[in-house]
């Protein structure tokens, strides 16, 4: 409606310490979160971890139990959905069965009393590359055209923040990875916030600038896609992102901007700035085509044993047995210095320190490994 | 038209009663297509009397009948029908006893396509109101009775021995019989109605109602303007009677003009005053403390009564004509009035009644004496011209 | 009708063809057929012949003859107009009422109710366990002079010793409103319990608050329901006679007292059929011209 009055606040959107609980179920644990202005940010974690939830916070179709919500300096925390400066888009889209294609697009116009819908409407759908739809209803469209209109529909508003619940995830995987470009290049286009949920790691690191990691109802870490990916803070996040070797190991001394560790009887070194534990109880953390088959490092372990071996193309994967029975994962580029290894060959391993991590050691190992990352 | 249902709970009663419209209430909402398969079966009647009919009753001992709800001695402990009990004890004959008649029209329009095309309507006594029976009678749907087989025929009342329908009872065997008068709530009316101009009195306005049954209502009115139902009175004469009706309704002083139910509208208010049946009435009189009233007017009320018949297309005649001289025995009448409650057709029934219950031996609704007899009066039998016309206007009167 | 096409963006799947001639689908098809030949072709074929029938002077009751009488039509409409105009005011009044009743018990069984929703459900088709008739005349018990409702209306000062409900036109339009409320607020249960509720929250999040909301998804998307719903009721609510008879003066007859009437009780088939169908008719042509106009088969 015309009258109605939506926020036109800007600024970066501030989540302060937010819980939501269903009784005693703690869907979003104490979060806290700073969006910055314009970026394209991506909550990721697996399914059920509280993204959703989190999003509809945003949004005001769930009140948080706890904490306050901010775009730059007004309070939203309680605001009614349809006053706030927010859109979303529906992990299902849910589009209006009922209404045109044009319709829906120009659905949040007409609200607002906005006088020119036809022009905006158009120039929302030329961005999506549909404007020969328009007259189509929903239901005649393909679900590729229907998440395209859905972002359509929420980005014609002009929000200052627009959220997308897992928006790709009903798409097979090829026109996923269109979309994936499609959306970076929208947002690049119309310069507001994105926040993208998604439970799919390589998702995330193609498209945000800065992605949030969730774990039961908490962020885990924050930070660009290679932060995260070369120095995970947690198991969790090394395991959720990509393959990673996690190695128990003690903390012999922290000097000279190292620590060095043994783990059975070997010993290996770590750059302190790596090292993300006052413990010296750890995880060391290697990433499998950070290893390479030789003996000649400082971080080395020798006397193992290939137990597996398969060719994925660009690289040769390896399971490697060391000598004390942890299988590790090796990638090895399939370039000249290819080493060709059978099962049962003997075999050494070594690796740079600045490619090694230290995690606290009272983690599982297995925290966030095979967690739905390729669903 | 219903034995004692004092024994049930009031709201079942009630409800019963309901259902116990003389007019069709019970059809349902198929009448518009029923019309179109009825219709088709029953146009163009023809004449089957006897085509074809052989009575196994000799051989099959069974006997199928169709009556009127609540109308017949029953044991509510045992869940029998203790007279029917002793007539298939002394008789071995097995009968059917249903209570399918709800209404004469309709029962009517059910039977009568197959009566039609001579096929099995699966009962071999029905129980319809004298008119009906008249137009079964007429068309030939009832077969003729064997009186050797009926000894106990001689001990029907003598006002019903010679019906105009039925000279000699040569078809037909009356079940039971009763009065329409004029009903009232005595707290309401302390005086009573007992003419005309007490039952529309100005005081009654809008809390009349009158029986949606032509041959009761009308026959009340001919006789109030001066007319014997039972003689050869003429169409002017009806639709005069037709018009006071008319004028009634308009007036507003009748609200509703209703089948059974109307006891349900003197029990619940909506009536004070009523054109209705004796047996109602005496039900009523004796469920409310007396709450409730019966006269005939003073110029006159009409006698119904319910006749057995077998219908033509019955294989056990015989069979009938014995169940049928069952319940003319003295004995077996009285037992069946002791619980009916309605004029018992059999008046060497009283001294029996007077065994089981001195005080109904002694009601007038039950062995109405000359007296009561001399003031009412059975309506005449109509051609089928007749028929189709006066019901025509009496129920156009009525809002239909 | 229109619940053929669903919301989701799954619906484009491939449509299966005819792979082989076969008979299997005629076979299943037969009883049907038959039932609908026997039940309706059947009926409507006699009730159309005996509807031009004509009644010979002196005959027996219930004997008539084709005279192909095609001004039965005009006599029988003539004389019954207005009861006629009647059954269709009455019917309308009932289903515009139990749309206002049903709307919104639907909509919070559908969306407000929680677990109470079967229980609530079970409530709604309660009155079938008992007979229709029955239900009916209970109404005559509770609106009743002396019946509560008016007894308390009555201590009010301006109510005066004379009021009534029953026997009136306002007894009848609300038995028939009572009496086919359930097949009201089905359809629309049906209809709103199928809307997305994400839908709903897309509304919200588009800037329309609870009251845009409803009017511009929730009303639309439960159309279907809608007009099922009235459909349902206002067909047999027409037609009906029972609640004009039991709760109903001698002015406030509908059609299907006169058609019973005219057929049990005159024994004028012929009438009683040409009421019929008209009836019919006209119903027919009234929901063919409302299923044009709402659109139904456009909708979702
Ligand atoms: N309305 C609700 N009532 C109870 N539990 C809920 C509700 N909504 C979500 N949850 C629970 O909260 C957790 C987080 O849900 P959600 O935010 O949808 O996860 P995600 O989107 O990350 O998959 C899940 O365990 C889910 O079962
Ligand atoms: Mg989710």
């Amino acid at each position: 409606m015309a009258n109605q009055k939506v926020s036109q606040d800007t600024g970066d959107l501030v989540l302060n310490r937010i819980s939501k609980f269903y009784g005693d179920f703690k869907a979003v644990d104490d979060l806290s979160l700073t969006v910055p202005d314009g970026s394209f940010f991506a909550l990721l974690g697996p399914s059920g971890c509280g993204k959703t939830t989190t999003l509809r916070m945003i949004a005001g179709l769930e009140e948080p139990s706890q904490g306050t919500i901010h775009i730059g300096e007004t309070d939203i925390t309680t605001q009614k959905p349809y006053r706030r400066n927010v859109n979303t888009v529906f992990q299902n889209y849910a589009l209006f069965p009922h209404l045109t294609i044009f319709e829906n697009v120009a659905f949040g116009l007409r609200r607002r009393g906005i006088k020119d819908v036809k022009a905006e409407v158009d120039k929302a759908l030329a961005l999506v590359e549909l404007g020969h739809l328009a007259e189509r209803k929903p239901g005649q469209l393909s679900g590729g055209q229907q998440q395209r209109i859905a972002v359509a529909r929420a980005i014609v508003n002009r929000p200052e923040v627009l959220l997308l619940d897992e928006p790709l995830g009903a798409l097979d995987l090829k026109l996923r990875r269109q979309m994936q470009i499609e959306l970076k290049r929208i947002q690049m286009e119309v310069g507001i916030t994105f926040i993208h949920v998604t439970h799919d790691q390589e998702e995330a690191m193609t498209m945000a600038d800065t992605i949030a990691v969730m774990n039961q109802g908490k962020i885990e870490q924050m930070g660009s896609a290679t932060d995260l990916y070369e120095a995970p803070r947690t198991a969790f996040v090394a395991n959720f992102l990509g393959q990673c070797n996690l190695i128990k190991a003690k903390v012999q001394s922290r000097a000279g901007g190292k620590a060095v560790v043994t783990a059975k009887g070997h010993t290996f070194e770590i750059p302190l700035s790596r090292v993300s534990t006052e413990n010296d109880s750890i995880l060391l953390g290697v990433r499998p085509e950070k290893l390479r088959l030789d003996d000649k490092g400082i971080n080395s372990i020798k006397d193992c044993v290939v137990t597996d071996r398969s060719f994925v193309g660009t690289s040769t994967q390896y399971l490697v047995r060391t000598p004390w029975d942890l299988e590790l994962v090796v990638f090895e580029q399939n370039d000249e210095g290819l080493h060709d290894l059978r099962v049962g060959d003997k075999v050494s391993l070594e690796w740079d320190p600045e490619h090694t991590f230290g995690l606290d050691g009272a983690q599982d190992v297995n925290a966030g490994a095979d967690l739905d990352d390729d669903e | 038209m219903k034995r004692d249902i004092e024994s049930l709970a009031p709201e079942t009663r009630a409800l019963i009663r309901a259902q116990l419209t003389r007019r069709s209430l019970l059809v349902g909402a198929g009448a518009v297509v029923g019309a179109g398969t009825l219709a088709a079966c029953g146009t163009g009647g023809s004449e089957t009397e006897g085509a074809g009919i052989v009575d196994v009753s000799d051989t099959e001992k069974i006997v199928r009948w169709a009556n009127w709800p609540l109308y017949l001695d029953f044991d509510e402990d045992a869940k029998v029908y203790p007279t029917l009990q002793q007539f298939e004890s002394a008789t071995g004959i097995t009968v059917t006893y249903t209570e399918d008649i709800d209404d004469n029209n309709s029962f009517y329009g059910k039977v009568q396509g197959q009566l039609a095309i001579g096929s099995d309507i699966g009962y071999d006594i029905v129980t319809p109101t004298d008119w009906m029976a008249a137009r079964f009678i007429e068309q030939g749907y009832a077969q003729e009775l064997d009186a050797a087989n009926i000894p106990n025929k001689g001990n029907i009342r003598e006002v019903l021995a010679n019906v105009g329908f039925d000279p000699g009872r040569n078809y037909s065997l009356t079940w039971q019989s009763g009065f329409a008068g004029f009903g009232w709530n005595v707290q309401k009316i302390p005086k009573g109605v007992r003419t005309m101009e007490d039952l529309f009195a100005p005081a009654n306005k809008g809390r009349v109602v009158v029986l949606s049954e032509l041959r009761d209502t009308i026959g009340v009115i001919l006789q109030y303007q001066g007319v014997d139902p039972s003689g050869p009175f003429t169409e002017d004469q009806y639709m005069n009677a037709i018009d006071f009706l008319k004028g009634k309704i308009a007036d507003g002083f009748i609200r509703k003009v209703r089948g059974n139910s109307y006891s349900e509208d003197l029990v619940n208010g909506d009536a004070v005053a009523v054109i209705g049946w004796s047996g109602d009435l005496f039900i009523l009189k004796s469920e409310n403390d007396g709450k409730f009233d019966f006269a005939i007017p003073e110029s006159g009320g009409t006698l119904w009564s319910d006749n057995m018949l077998v219908p033509s297309t019955s294989t056990h005649k015989k069979n009938a004509e014995l169940l049928m001289n069952h319940y003319y025995d003295p004995a077996v009448a009285a037992e069946v009035a002791a619980y009916v409650n309605y004029i018992c057709p059999v008046e060497a029934a009283q001294p029996e009644l007077e065994k089981i219950d001195p005080e109904l031996a002694a009601s007038p609704f039950i062995f109405p004496d000359a007296e009561t007899l001399s003031k009412v009066k059975v309506f005449r039998a109509l051609t089928a011209d007749e028929q189709t016309n006066f019901q025509a206007a009496f129920d156009e009167a009525i809002g239909n | 009708m229109a619940f053929l096409h669903t919301a989701t963006g799954t619906s484009s799947g491939p449509k299966s063809g005819i792979k082989s001639k076969s008979w299997t689908p005629y076979l299943l098809l037969a009883p049907g057929l038959i039932w609908l030949i026997t039940f309706f072709i059947f009926p409507i074929i006699s009730l159309a012949s005996t509807s031009t029938m004509v009644r010979p002077e002196g005959a027996q009751i219930g004997t008539y003859v084709q005279e192909l009488r095609f001004a039965n039509y005009i006599d029988a409409f003539q004389a019954n107009q207005e009861q006629y105009i009647r059954s269709f005011i009455y019917a309308a009044l009932a289903t515009i009422l139990a749309l206002a009743i049903a709307y919104p018990l639907a909509y919070m069984i559908a969306f407000k109710s929680g677990k109470y929703r079967n229980i609530l459900l079970v409530l709604v088709v309660a009155p079938f366990f008992t007979s229709f008739l029955l239900r009916t005349v209970a109404w005559t018990q509770i609106l009743g002079d002396e019946g509560p409702i008016v007894s308390t209306l009555k201590l009010l000062p301006f109510v005066d010793e004379s009021m009534r409900l029953t026997s009136t036109p306002f007894a009848v339009v609300s038995g028939l409103t009572y009496n086919f409320l359930p097949f009201m607020t089905l359809p629309l249960y049906a209809s709103l319990e199928r809307i997305d509720p994400r839908t709903l929250e897309a509304s919200g999040d588009l800037y329309a608050n609870a009251f845009t909301t409803f009017r511009k998804v929730t009303v639309p998307l439960s159309l279907p329901g809608v007009v099922a719903g009235t459909l349902l009721t206002f067909i047999p609510a027409a037609g009906d006679y029972i609640n004009a008879a039991i709760l109903g003066n001698p002015n406030t007859r509908m059609i299907g007292n006169v058609i019973e009437s005219r057929f049990f009780a005159v024994v004028d088939y012929p009438t009683a059929a040409a009421l019929s169908f008209t009836l019919m008719a006209t119903i027919l042509i009234l929901v063919t011209l409302y299923i044009r106009r709402t659109n139904t088969d456009e909708l979702v």
